[in-house]
């Protein structure tokens, strides 16, 4: 890897600086295709050259990369391939500027990806074209509903919450993070930051983002019960991660809508959900006004049936494929995720956004069949030392 | 025609059937003749389009005829006990006698095993009580709906009571596991160990079939033979095929010994020109999402995780084989996915079995060389050493253990007129 330069060629340089600069949601299907297909396979033809482990990979996939006519044919990796360690890279590991991790439950071994500058600026693009589309371009006060600790990450690694708040970033004017952990690690709210914050922006334009349960659990909850309302009706509250633990409380979208809304004293309307994760770094997908969720144009989205892993028909569900010609430093092009989504249609969204616009159902249930044959936990004998 | 299975929503329902199921149980002696006699009249009986298309029932009708079960039950209970008679023994007289209600917890993943795990018990005179797991309820019925047709007088179907109820519903399961005088458990850890921990009577016998893989070897001489090598990957992938690679007598992973002479990449594109035609014949119906993304976690760490593996696998998730070098049973994701390993000498693999291993399948051209690998697998652990393409055929003994003998008393009588 060494011998190679870190970049990528200029040619595929200028065809990501293209897909970046062309409006977000404007591109015609056809032509957004046969424009994305065009720079991924130059970028698997980059990650083959780059790592033998890839090669591997694509040598062995049943469609050749180089020339496969659609998207979907081209080689994908499955999430769970992300949580090698060490983490798969393109890049020589001086040029790492940062690892990301994903949540990972108890036990489980989390994503790693890692950035190296270039990515990172086009992640920070990514973001930024996209929010924009939702929310406009302006800077505002950012309130993020989370602690300094998160937003800082550890030892260079930053994890899914970070990651998501930095996101933002470009947005922000002033950044306040308004939760504490007490002395056994336990998030509380900063009231002294909280109310200083709501005390000087009131009624302007001000942006917070909280993960989902966080946002709920710690912010919500116990403002509630201690009966105070906030008053920043013009403010726009981006929230993403996991449901399953509010779902398991019976939260509904609607209720946490409403919830947010009832603590800060603005419309439902502005608290938007987004879908993102780590490994495909510099895109996420906010709900349109509509609920649907839409691909940029430096990106796709593939929803694929489980039984043949074709693309599904409109109103169909599968497994969701997320594609991004972002990354250069590691292989995040094209990611079958865990997560199952309902293809709503393949154009023509009333929202006025081209493409595919889909709504994300769950993530992939655990197979609940434990047969003879299933030795998932194996048999274990104590060990004589 | 009543339905033989039957949703349960009270434990009093669970205990007034096993109370039934008891009385029928010891108010008629059968002999396993008779029940074989019904058997067979089953066994011809299951055609026709709702059980062809069950998986595993050609194994079923296989199981029920009396020229597999005949044999069984003499080695177990001795040709006296075939007809239900006493047998001599020096100067005492002794006979198999049923414990009475025999309580069947199958798995939820092999279509046929509550006919088979019932059939074992019904050999040794009990009645049943069969817990059907909730995916497997209509094939079940279709399978006793046949039994109900050959078997007019209600010989066996008096003595059988199928029922549902979530498996949540501990109260159920316990009023079960009390009620019953032997238990027949099939499945994976979790399960076994949950049903286990049921309050069953201190005096019930309890027969545990846990969870186990299987693999598969073949040696050079076979492995090599180009003019046989259709033969035997048609039959692997059958193994393969059965039962969508979910059963504990499904090849995981196949061995191959090594050949200076042949490359074993030409033998997988062969075996994987087997798997293309058996995924014609039998296509996937439907799949569980959980099972498509670890066959493509398979695929993708397998390629990832060492450059000189190599890979056969079409697009969708119908099969993959996965090619190396090694002697270590890699995690088995099933999903008609098979691990194919180079090894010098099948023996490392086979000496490194922990007990997990439950079938060998084998392809061994020589004899006294197959003789070695069997005992070496019998003394790490196998239970089951068949040719392959015959993982599957369901016999007796199963894990290692009888399956009739354990669900039956074994009664000594010394007659009191004699010195």
């Amino acid at each position: 890897m060494n011998a190679l330069s870190n970049a990528l060629s200029e040619d595929i340089q200028q065809q990501i600086e293209g897909l970046l600069a062309t409006p977000t949601f404007a591109l015609e299907p056809g032509e957004h295709e046969a424009r994305l297909l065009a720079v991924l396979r130059l970028e698997l033809g980059y990650a083959a050259e780059r790592s033998s482990q890839l090669r591997r990979y694509l040598d062995d996939w049943p469609v050749d990369y180089r020339v496969a006519a659609r998207i979907a044919e081209l080689p994908y990796l499955p999430v769970g391939a992300f949580k090698a360690n060490p983490p798969l890279s393109l890049v020589a590991p001086e040029s790492i500027v940062r690892t990301l991790a994903s949540s990972a439950t108890t036990g489980q071994m989390p994503s790693r990806v890692v950035l190296d500058a270039p990515t990172s600026k086009r992640m920070v693009k990514g973001v930024a074209a996209i929010i924009s589309d939702f929310i406009g371009p302006k800077r505002r006060p950012y309130l993020v509903i989370d602690t300094p600790q998160t937003l800082a990450g550890q030892g260079g690694e930053l994890g899914a919450r970070g990651a998501a708040i930095q996101g933002l970033r470009p947005f922000a004017t002033d950044i306040v993070c308004c939760l504490k952990a007490d002395a056994a690690g336990a998030l509380e709210i900063d009231e002294d930051r909280l109310f200083d914050f709501v005390a000087r922006w009131g009624k302007s334009e001000v942006l917070v983002y909280g993960f989902t349960y966080v946002v709920w659990q710690h912010f919500v909850l116990p403002l509630r019960a201690k009966g105070i309302a906030l008053d920043l009706p013009n403010l726009r509250l981006l929230h993403s991660g996991g449901w399953k633990r509010l779902l398991d409380q019976a939260v509904t979208r609607e209720a946490f809508a409403g919830g947010v809304a009832g603590v800060f004293g603005c419309d439902p309307a502005r608290v938007l959900d987004f879908y993102g994760m780590v490994e495909n770094v510099g895109i996420i997908y906010p709900d349109c006004e509509q609920g649907n969720k839409h691909a940029p144009a430096f990106g796709a989205v593939i929803v694929r049936d489980p039984l043949t892993l074709q693309p599904v028909e409109a109103g169909r569900q599968g497994l969701v494929q997320v594609c991004s010609v972002l990354p250069s430093s590691f292989p995040g092009f094209l990611v079958l995720t865990d997560d199952i989504a309902e293809v709503i249609r393949y154009d023509g969204c009333e929202c006025g956004r081209r493409g595919i616009c889909f709504r994300f159902v769950k993530r992939v249930p655990k197979t609940e069949v434990r047969g003879c044959g299933n030795v998932e936990t194996t048999r274990q004998r104590p060990q004589t030392v | 025609m009543s339905d033989l299975v039957q949703h349960v929503d009270s434990p009093l329902e669970i205990t007034a059937a096993a109370q039934r199921l008891r009385a029928r149980a010891l108010s008629e002696d059968i002999s396993p003749l008779r029940v074989i006699e019904v058997f067979e009249r089953w066994g011809e009986a299951l055609r026709g389009p709702v059980c062809d298309a069950i998986p595993g029932l050609a194994f079923l009708k296989l199981w029920l005829r009396r020229g597999a079960l005949e044999p069984i039950v003499v080695r177990e209970l001795g040709s006296e006990g075939f007809h239900g008679a006493w047998r001599e023994e020096r100067a005492a007289r002794l006979r198999a006698f049923p414990l009475g209600v025999v309580g069947h917890w199958p798995a939820g993943n092999i279509e046929i095993q509550p006919m088979l795990s019932l059939s074992c018990a019904l050999l040794g005179g009990n009645a049943c009580l069969v817990r059907i797991p909730s995916g497997l309820i209509a094939e079940t019925r279709a399978i006793a709906e046949k039994l109900q047709e050959v078997d007019v007088d209600g010989t066996l179907t008096g003595r059988i009571h199928l029922t549902i109820f979530d498996h949540e519903r501990t109260d159920l399961q316990r009023a079960m596991a009390a009620a019953v005088d032997g238990a027949m458990v099939w499945g994976g850890a979790e399960a076994v160990t949950q049903i286990r921990s049921l309050p069953f009577p201190h005096w019930a016998r309890i027969a545990v079939f846990g969870p186990r893989l299987s693999v598969a070897a073949m040696d050079g001489a076979t492995w090599g033979d180009r003019d046989a090598r259709e033969s035997w990957c048609r039959r692997i992938a059958r193994d393969v095929w059965q039962f969508d690679q979910q059963a504990c007598s499904s090849p995981q992973t196949l061995f191959l010994e090594r050949r200076a002479d042949c490359d074993a990449a030409e033998f997988v594109d062969r075996l994987a020109e087997a798997f293309k035609a058996e995924n014609q014949a039998h296509p996937r119906q439907a799949i569980h999402p959980a099972m498509t993304s670890a066959i493509c976690l398979a695929r993708a760490s397998w390629l990832l995780d060492d450059t000189t593996h190599h890979a056969r696998f079409p697009q969708a998730p119908d099969w993959t084989i996965l090619l190396g070098e090694g002697s270590q049973i890699p995690d088995p994701t099933q999903g008609r996915t098979l691990s194919v390993l180079v090894v010098d000498d099948l023996l490392e693999p086979i000496e490194k079995f922990d007990g997990m291993v439950q079938t060998l399948g084998l392809a061994i051209r020589d004899g006294a060389r197959e003789a070695v690998l069997a005992q070496a697998a019998g003394r790490n652990g196998v239970d089951r050493i068949v040719k392959l393409g015959r993982m599957h055929v369901f016999g007796s003994p199963w894990d290692g253990t009888d399956m009739i003998k354990p669900m039956v008393r074994l009664v000594r009588h010394m007659p009191s007129n004699e010195d």
